[in-house]
């Protein structure tokens, strides 16, 4: 005879555990594992581009380098995420070089330079500029000659990659 | 026999899921497939420009080195607001020095792809004749914009010629007008 369920008998209610079904957890997390490994493999991801300006378009195909890394927003000159001039103040200035950033960057080249002595990293003296594609020739230039002054003399300008 | 459900025999079966995974499952494969996607557009490349070391570099980067009596090409453009202007030391393949740009705006835009095939002419006929026959400088007015520098920096660098990229002024270094 087949048991019938009995319609007074309560039902067995759950004691509050919940059983979690691991293994397509598991696979999203593979997938997951393997989509971050391939977007920080290349050498390029270490530097992020910075949500306060755009970059220009470039054909050029070199990859990025990791570097110091100066970005030149429309409103700020922010060298390794401390802010070091407004470009208003940039523009308004006679002088070629940019006093506060030259400073910054010295001291910078001083600390690889001390490295250099000490652990024997050779010191490249290459920096990363981030410009808005829309910065007047002017600032960038100022900027250029700040960084050549200061021993950092090796310039990259970071890009996107565009076809054709 | 037919035993109640409490008292059947439970198979050791941990498998048997009580929470609903499915909306979270829905997520992660809409999420996944948007970053693998967005992750190809966004490919950075980079610009070399290397000044020569700071011995007294202005922004002018053009290197002093000791005057030879080698002929140098010193080939400049000029970016201004009606077009380009392009110079050299040796007056070779630029013709009449007239009024005007070089290059002039094709429609209130900057006409890169003339530029490209004038700087081809120039790199035929300068090629092999003289020491600096990869190298350009690019000069700019101030209010010029960025992109716009790039985009002439794109221009001479390289040409497709019969489907072949070919190398026209790797070499750049960029300059200033009066500031």
């Amino acid at each position: 005879m087949a048991f019938i369920p009995s319609r007074i008998k309560r039902h067995e209610t759950n004691d509050g555990e919940v059983k979690l079904n691991l293994t397509s957890m598991m696979d999203m997390f593979t997938i997951i594992l393997v989509f971050l490994l391939k977007v920080y493999s290349t050498q390029g991801q270490m530097i992020q581009p910075s949500q306060d300006l755009t970059l220009p378009n470039s054909t050029v195909q070199e990859h990025a380098e990791v570097a110091l890394d100066l970005k030149v927003s429309k409103e700020w000159v922010v060298l390794n995420d401390k802010p070091v001039a407004k470009v208003a103040d940039i523009l308004s200035m006679n002088s070629l070089i940019i006093p506060p950033l030259a400073a910054q960057l010295r001291k910078y080249a001083r600390q690889a330079q001390k490295m250099e002595e000490q652990f024997g990293t050779p010191f490249t003296g290459k920096v990363v500029i981030q410009g808005d594609k829309k910065l007047p020739y002017k600032v960038l230039v100022k900027v250029m000659a700040t960084c050549g002054r200061s021993d950092y003399p090796n310039m990259r300008l970071l890009v996107y990659e565009k076809n054709g | 026999m037919a035993f109640k459900p409490s008292k059947r025999k439970r198979r050791p079966d941990a498998t048997e899921p009580d929470l609903n995974l499915t909306p979270i499952m829905n997520l992660m494969v809409v999420l996944i497939p948007l970053l693998l996607t967005s992750a190809e557009f966004v490919k950075l490349g980079m610009i070399e420009l290397n000044l020569p070391p700071a011995a007294g570099a202005t922004a002018a980067a053009v290197s002093k080195m000791p005057q030879e009596v080698e002929k140098k090409l010193d080939l400049t453009v000029t970016v201004t607001d009606q077009g380009f202007y392009i110079a050299s030391s040796a007056a070779v393949a630029l013709g009449k020095a007239g009024e005007g740009p070089t290059i002039p705006k094709l429609a209130d835009r900057y006409n890169y792809q003339k530029l490209t095939e004038y700087l081809y002419k120039i790199k035929q006929k300068a090629s092999g004749v003289f020491r600096d026959d990869d190298k350009i400088i690019i000069l700019a007015e101030p209010s010029i914009d960025y992109q716009t520098v790039v985009s002439t920096m794109d221009a001479s660098r390289s040409i497709k010629v019969d489907g072949k990229w070919q190398p026209l002024f790797p070499d750049v270094s960029l300059g200033a007008t009066v500031l």
